[in-house]
């Protein structure tokens, strides 16, 4: 199980510049639906690069899915050469996006995003209306289901920009 | 994404919104986030525990 509460405080301890967004960011909203990981849009500077490294480095951050033993090094070169990350960690999987469909960088994001009270701290979390229209973005068949329920959250809550 | 329109309803979601249990959405719009993210987490750490007796039930079986 991923321990959100732990990683949003390293994240946070650490002064990362992120956004939460994906399944997290649903349940914030309201969503009933299981969550397995933690999705974050992180800024790409320099500097936040290395608040990131600095914050999952003795996590053992290694790629999901991949084969063991492969020589994965952890820092801010790995980052800035690719994207997207998802990583398994001693406290669960975290999805490292640099850039979303239907939404952009951080940069794009986050004047429009959130900022939520998350346990012990305030986190930026993608609104509502962030959220739905990433997931119109991918358009998955599968995320048809969380769509809809993100929708109905937004008529439930009486917002178009939650 | 100025060309987007946040109020365009797809008809398509729309058949699924129907299939929405709006009554636990409601009980979650009730709760503050972190209450939100903890009772997520004990649905995830309850889920976990059913996976790990399901294996555990078929290794015995075997």
């Amino acid at each position: 199980m991923t321990d959100i509460e732990a990683l949003l405080q390293r994240l946070n301890e650490n002064q990362v510049e992120f956004i939460v967004a994906g399944g997290v960011a649903a349940l914030a909203h309201g969503s009933a639906r299981l969550m397995h990981d933690l999705d974050i849009i992180y800024r790409r500077s320099p500097q936040n690069l290395d608040r990131l490294v600095l914050s999952l480095c003795d996590l053992k951050p290694y790629p999901h899915g991949a084969l063991p033993g492969l020589p994965f090094l952890w820092n801010r070169a790995i980052l800035k050469h690719g994207l997207n990350f998802i990583l398994d960690t001693s406290l669960g999987l975290i999805d490292l996006l640099g850039e979303i469909p239907g939404g952009g960088r951080y940069e794009d994001l986050v004047l429009e995003s959130a900022e939520l009270e998350m346990f012990s701290g305030i986190s930026k979390c993608l609104s509502l209306d962030q959220l739905i229209r990433a997931k119109r973005a991918a358009g998955r068949p599968k995320d048809l289901d969380a769509l809809a329920e993100l929708e109905a959250l937004r008529e439930e809550s009486g917002s178009t920009h939650g | 994404m100025s060309d987007v329109d946040d109020d365009w309803r797809d008809p398509v979601v729309e058949v699924y919104k129907r299939d929405i249990d709006r009554t636990l959405l409601r009980a979650n719009l009730k709760l503050t986030v972190t209450e939100r993210l903890q009772n997520a987490m004990q649905h995830a750490r309850f889920a976990d525990e059913l996976r790990r007796a399901g294996r555990e039930l078929r290794a015995r079986s075997r």
